[in-house]
């Protein structure tokens, strides 16, 4: 398990993560999502103890990343997929790798054919594609099957075979009893990929929870034979109801069972009625931009 | 032998045999030679540092004669020190420059035995490729010095050009280490030995002897002035050690 407790990191007067608490539990995929800049990649450097906290800790299994005994067959990272020397090939920059880890060198070809690089493995990683990268920095943090795995912005760079694929993959690895936290800025690309949603915004934490708890309907909207006559019979059920668009009616905080309810008991005559679910891209935004378009 | 799991991870039930422990020092030493070797650059400068001796020696012996074999081996040891600075600031500053430095310190956050396996590397690889470089250069000089060449002090001559190999190849490694910046760290090498030290030589001899370390190889080669110039060679790479470690460990990984 993954626990990270009051991380915090300050550049000068600038606090860009400030107290930030989680913990990660096998068998889940958690995002860790917000926008550039909201302090994603600095959590997670802190977590392997590549920058320095200025407070708090992280600590896998109980202990500090760096004092785990061979880290990488822990935590398999992937932060910059960039950062490989551009004239090694993909395959000795796999084998270097497998010797600091002490997996076998053959792994190195079991992971490049897991993601998909069998026939890149000779070439030089200086002629890859920002894609190609990103499969290599996943095929070395797969090298020793870690049950963690990290991944910072994973996605970028990959199309969207690529990132079905890494949906796969996470999903999977979740599925055997593996832990993954796994950054975007970008919520549709993982969305169908995560368990639970960790939101960073300005460095703080903002919402954690599951995908369903943080995205659950949000009320209800209706339209009807007759609209006066049905928001009246719903004011006096005690709801709280909204004009929307085209005649309909919203109801924030209405299943559409309620709704069905009353207008069964008054008899009126519904063209529609459906569950309103708080966008995904709605919440983000208004949990990250705090200052933001609350009506 | 280190002690293998057959699961590094029991909630996972993984199927790779990973090594329970951080890699032993030996392994890491012959990972780093192996990392200093595995791309063109690398390789380019191991073959100049072995190549440039010989070559050297035998296009001199188009225009002079060999006396003394001694002679050219300390300016071949010196030279070769130089070419071998480069190796050693390429295998740490250059893992900042490629940013590949994150991988290293995630898979050894220890980053004092990650430089010094480093260390050890460079210094291996730096007294091999010297001892070629000065071996053949040796046989080029048999072969076209003169009927009655003086031999003299060549054993020594031999030995300092692979210590200084070694040295120099760890002192360009403690400067990349506290630079992280390959060409910061080979210019600044490159100008403080070749613009600055012989700049001090005529203004300050006294001085310049106790700081040169390419003067202090050549004349150690040829017997002379023995205590000092170890002295000068051990200072340059104690200093640039020192002063490599001191700034990585303190150096956060963006
Ligand atoms: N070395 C640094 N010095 C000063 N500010 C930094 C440094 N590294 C990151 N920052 C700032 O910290 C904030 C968070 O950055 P980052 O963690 O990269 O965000 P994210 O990964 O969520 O996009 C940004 O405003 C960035 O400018
Ligand atoms: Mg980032």
């Amino acid at each position: 398990m993954i626990t990270v407790s009051g991380l915090t990191k300050r550049y000068g007067d600038r606090t860009v993560v400030d107290d930030v608490s989680f913990t990660l539990e096998p068998g889940t995929v958690t995002g860790f999502l917000g926008p550039n800049g909201a302090g994603k990649t600095t959590t997670m450097r802190m977590m392997t103890g590549l920058v320095p906290a200025s407070a708090g800790s992280a600590t896998v299994d109980g202990r500090p990343y760096g004092e785990l005994p061979n880290p990488g067959a822990v935590v398999g990272t992937l932060l910059d997929a960039s950062a490989v020397h551009p004239g090694r090939t993909g395959r000795t920059h796999l084998r270097l790798l497998a010797a600091a880890l002490g997996v076998p060198a053959e792994r190195a070809e079991e992971v490049l054919a897991q993601v998909g690089l069998a026939d890149a493995a000779r070439r030089r990683v200086g002629g890859y594609s920002l894609g190609m990268r990103q499969r290599l920095g996943i095929a070395g943090a797969l090298l020793a099957d870690p049950p963690v795995l990290v991944f910072d912005e994973p996605v970028n760079g990959l199309d969207p075979e690529g990132i079905r694929w890494m949906r796969d993959l996470l999903r999977g690895h979740a599925a055997r009893g593996g832990t993954v936290l796994l950054s975007s800025h970008l919520l549709g690309e993982v969305e169908h990929t995560v368990d639970r949603l960790l939101v960073i915004g300005g460095g703080r934490v903002v919402a954690d929870g599951s995908v369903a708890s943080l995205l659950g309907p949000d009320g209800a909207v209706v339209r009807a034979g007759d609209t006066a006559a049905l928001r009246a019979a719903l004011e006096a059920a005690g709801f709280h109801v909204e004009p929307g668009d085209d005649g309909a009616l919203v109801v924030p905080g209405a299943r559409p069972g309620d709704i069905g309810a009353v207008a069964a008991a008054g008899g009126h005559v519904l063209l529609d009625l459906r569950p309103v679910q708080r966008g995904l891209e709605d919440l983000f935004f208004q949990l990250t931009w705090p200052e933001g378009t609350l009506s | 032998m280190t002690t293998v799991l057959t699961s590094p991870a029991p909630s996972l039930g993984s199927s790779v045999e990973a090594r329970r422990t951080g890699p032993s020092l030996p392994t890491l030493v012959g990972l780093e030679m192996r990392k200093s070797l595995s791309h063109r650059s690398g390789r380019a400068f191991a073959a100049s540092a072995a190549l440039l001796g010989p070559v050297g020696v035998a296009l001199a012996a188009t225009d002079a004669e060999f006396g003394w074999a001694a002679g050219p081996i300390g300016i071949v040891g010196s030279m070769t020190g130089l070419v071998l600075l480069a190796l050693g600031v390429i295998s740490t500053a250059g893992e900042w420059t490629h940013r590949t430095v994150q991988t290293t310190f995630l898979l050894v956050p220890q980053r004092g035995r990650v430089l010094a396996a480093k260390t050890a590397a460079v210094a291996v690889l730096g007294a091999t490729l010297a001892a070629v470089s000065a071996g053949s250069s040796l046989a080029v000089i048999a072969a076209v010095g003169v009927d009655d060449l003086n031999w003299d002090g060549t054993g020594q001559a031999l030995v300092t050009a692979v210590g200084a190999g070694a040295a120099f190849a760890v002192i360009g490694a403690g400067a990349g280490a506290a630079t992280a910046n390959t060409p910061a760290a080979l210019t600044s090498l490159y100008l403080l030995i070749m613009g600055v030290l012989p700049l001090v030589r005529i203004w300050n001899p006294d001085l310049a002897q106790w700081l040169d370390p390419a003067e202090a190889t050549t004349v150690l080669a040829q017997g002379d002035a023995e205590a000092r110039s170890i002295a000068v060679l051990a200072g340059w790479v104690v200093v640039a050690s020192v002063a490599g470690w001191v700034l990585t460990s303190r150096r956060p990984v963006q």
